[in-house]
């Protein structure tokens, strides 16, 4: 009988989490909140009951962003992680943590008060080009130093002789 | 005096910044790096030099994402500001960081190998949830303790919790 296990984590792999039912409620929040939070235009956001998440190395350090809402991130390198209107029987998560984002494609969006007026316009933004045809030798260096914790889980982390 | 100063900072406001010249690259960027580490799939961010750069509040905690490079966050919060590659005389930072995000329009974007098949579709999403228009008690029940969009002389002001 196979079981649900979705796996994500920060950037650094201190922290890693599972997921064991199937996320609901795929989605991308506007709002102000999430946009400072995440340092971005929008937070993509899915989630679970809370019996259904795992954090399965290191913890979760949160912030209270308001009285109803804690918020999760990883202390050493700063990912946001979940969400979590206290008392709800929901805990979402980043879908940019998952292991497999793509997988989990928004299907609404929220906060749309907060939605900056050009967003629509980002996908045909120049850029045709991949970074690897532009800049293989940045590329290259970056692949061959890549400090951030690979897209699965790891039985020890980080590996012996990887510099901090 | 300088009409282009930029500010922002964190979620929690233990991290503020402010930016003395224009940004010099907006853009946004679809790699693995950049979307693991702000838990997102792509990072906007715009280009200003470190000598326009300045820390107005508490310092950022970072995280050396790869040989040449550092990132920067708020360790209270954990808010993802910054990317510093080493030797360059430039930094890049988080457009949601900022005060005031609608004006920097980005113009380019980056890695779009690693771009969500589905990027494309998520302005037509259906709509929900009009937090603009909760009833006053739900309002205030969720007051944030988000640092307001704009620079403040004490943080936090006594009302904010945590």
């Amino acid at each position: 009988m196979s079981e649900i296990r979705i796996t994500g984590g920060c950037q650094c792999g201190a922290v890693r989490y599972a997921l064991l039912e199937q996320p609901d409620n795929p989605h991308i929040c506007h709002c102000r909140m999430c946009q400072k939070a995440f340092g971005s235009f929008f937070a993509p956001l899915t989630g679970v009951p809370p019996e259904s998440f795992k954090v399965t190395r290191g913890s979760l350090s949160t912030f209270r962003s308001s009285d109803p809402v804690e918020r999760g991130f990883c202390r050493d390198c700063g990912t946001p992680l979940t969400i979590h209107t206290i008392g709800s029987n929901r805990i979402s998560v980043s879908i940019g943590s998952l292991d497999e984002p793509e997988k989990i494609e928004p299907t609404r969006q929220y906060g749309i008060e907060g939605r900056l007026s050009w967003f629509g316009r980002l996908p045909s933004l120049p850029g045709d080009k991949t970074t690897e045809e532009e800049s293989p030798d940045e590329t290259a260096r970056i692949a061959a130093s890549n400090h951030q914790h690979p897209d699965h889980d790891t039985s020890e982390w980080p590996p012996p002789g990887m510099g901090a | 005096m300088s009409a282009s100063r930029l500010s922002g900072g964190c979620q929690c406001g233990a991290v503020r910044y402010a930016i003395a010249e224009p940004p010099r690259v907006v853009a946004i960027c679809h790699c693995r790096m950049c979307q693991k580490a702000t838990g997102s799939i792509v990072w906007p961010y715009f280009t200003v030099a470190r000598s326009a750069f300045s820390m107005t509040r508490g310092a950022l905690s970072h995280f050396r994402s790869s040989a040449m490079a550092l990132r920067g966050f708020c360790s209270a919060c954990g808010t993802p500001i910054s990317f510093e590659a080493d030797g360059e005389e430039t930094l890049d930072l988080g457009i949601g960081t900022l005060d005031h995000p609608e004006p920097l329009v980005p113009t380019e974007q980056y890695w779009v190998s690693a771009r969500m098949l589905w990027f494309g579709d998520m302005a037509g999403l259906p709509v929900a949830g009009l937090g603009d228009r909760l009833p006053a008690d739900e309002v205030a029940r969720r007051r944030p303790f988000q640092h307001p969009d704009h620079d403040t002389a004490a943080w936090p002001d006594g009302g904010a919790g945590g």
